[in-house]
């Protein structure tokens, strides 16, 4: 390591700091980042801090990247990281702002490393520590994406957890009347999660009829058909009718070109229908209301 | 009428892949002009067949191509496994017959969805081609 860089960064940290925090708040000319929301502004302060021990340390004891293990140090630089870097990337999700311009941010402070460190060198500087100060970089961007990456998996993972949950409730029509409106995709975890809701529904409101509505899906091949009929079938074990309701033009001609029968199930074409035809098998209406006497 | 889009080769690895498939096919029937039965009717089928793969074969592909000339467009899909075949594909085309406690619709059913159908199969390698035609 020349004398140079850990100088540098002794010498000129807030300076430095200050230039890049300044650039940030502004697009970049060459357009290889848009200006640093607000909010980003501690977390880089933050990250600034931790890197700038990080390679103050490494200057300190001299490490060069061929001789003394750059596995381990890299380890010990990618553990100290983390957290601030995990910090950045989880406000520049939550802020809706692209990864590519918090990579931008990061390689423009390397740009501002070398260049302070080529203005303040004496003589030529040293090969090694440029090729250094490429490396650690190259493994902070690296980083960063990795963990940008884990970010969104967890954001995935929730929501289609979320949805799970929201999309298969069992709502209480009327007395005896359930209605069970299905959304999306219907595969087998969550046929089975939905007959469970259903049946417990069932048993505990003892229910006579239950509505399935079909709008909300968009496909209904074998595979959901069967998971439907045998939903249908407990349903009637415990005493309740169905009527199916929602089944699009198109989806009753595939239905029968594929050759599945619903058998003697009633079907409606709309919501509405199976709500009267629910209502009329539980022996009630909807009518107007009369005029109040006086 | 859009011009043919390039072709589009679709992994099947998971269930949900299945319904990245049948969402592209229902995409490209629709760019072509196709109505939204015919469009129905494509991604029930792609949603079988790929269905198939995972059930039988574990992982497949599916691929989605379109074509046009003078007098149509069309749009194929092949969807291939490399899973142990079908033993006896009569059998495996007369309706309710299934192996797996399904309802024994999906093959024979995919084949009355579509104008074209073909399938073949031998250990190690099943290809089944699917095809809807439009007249322009």
């Amino acid at each position: 390591m020349t004398p140079s860089l850990s100088q540098v960064l002794k010498h000129r940290q807030d300076e430095l700091l200050e230039h890049w925090l300044r650039d940030l708040s502004q697009t970049s000319s060459d357009g290889s980042f848009s200006s640093a929301h607000p909010e980003l502004i501690e977390p880089l302060r933050e990250l600034f801090y931790v890197l700038m021990t990080q390679l103050d340390q490494a200057a300190s004891r001299e490490i060069s990247l061929a001789t003394d293990q750059p596995s381990r140090l890299e380890r010990e630089q990618q553990t100290a990281l983390e957290p601030p870097l995990k910090q950045l990337v989880a406000e520049q999700a939550r802020l809706q702002r692209s990864l590519s311009d918090t990579l931008g941010f990061l390689l423009y402070l390397k740009h501002l490393l070398f260049k302070a460190l080529f203005a303040a060198a004496d003589q030529a500087v040293e090969e090694r520590s440029i090729l250094w100060l490429d490396h650690c970089f190259e493994q902070i961007a690296r980083q960063t994406f990795d963990l940008a990456l884990a970010q969104r998996d967890r954001y995935i993972s929730e929501q289609s957890i979320s949805i799970m949950e929201l999309s298969t409730p069992v709502l209480r029509l009327w007395h005896q009347i359930l209605l069970l409106p299905l959304v999306g995709v219907i595969d087998t975890g969550r046929a089975r999660q939905i007959t469970d809701h259903l049946l417990e529904a069932i048993a505990k409101y003892e229910a006579r009829v239950t509505v399935i509505d079909l709008t909300g899906v968009p496909i209904i091949d074998t595979s959901v058909a069967q998971h439907i009929m045998k939903t249908i079938d407990a349903a009637r074990l415990l005493g309740s009718r169905v009527v199916l309701t929602g089944i699009s033009p198109e989806g009753a001609q595939t239905l029968t070109k594929l050759g599945i029968r619903f058998g003697d199930v009633i079907s409606r074409a709309s919501l509405r229908a199976g709500i009267a035809e629910a209502l009329l098998i539980t022996g009630k209406r909807i009518a107007a209301m009369e005029a109040s006497p006086r | 009428m859009n011009e043919p889009a390039p072709a589009e080769r679709i992994a099947i690895r998971s269930h949900n892949d299945i319904v990245t498939a049948r969402h592209a096919a229902r995409e490209h029937s629709a760019r072509l002009g196709f109505g939204r039965a015919y469009q129905t009717r494509l991604a029930t089928a792609v949603s079988e067949l790929t269905r198939n793969v995972i059930q039988y074969a574990g992982e497949g592909s599916c691929l989605i191509e379109e074509h046009a000339d003078e007098d149509g467009c069309s749009i194929r899909v092949s969807v291939e496994d490399h899973g142990p075949g079908i033993p006896d594909l009569a059998l495996a085309l007369a309706d309710g017959f299934s192996t797996s406690g399904g309802l024994g619709a999906g093959l024979p059913g995919t084949r009355r969805l579509v104008d074209h159908f073909q399938i073949s199969s031998e250990p190690g390698l099943t290809r089944v081609v699917i095809s809807i035609r439009k007249a322009r």
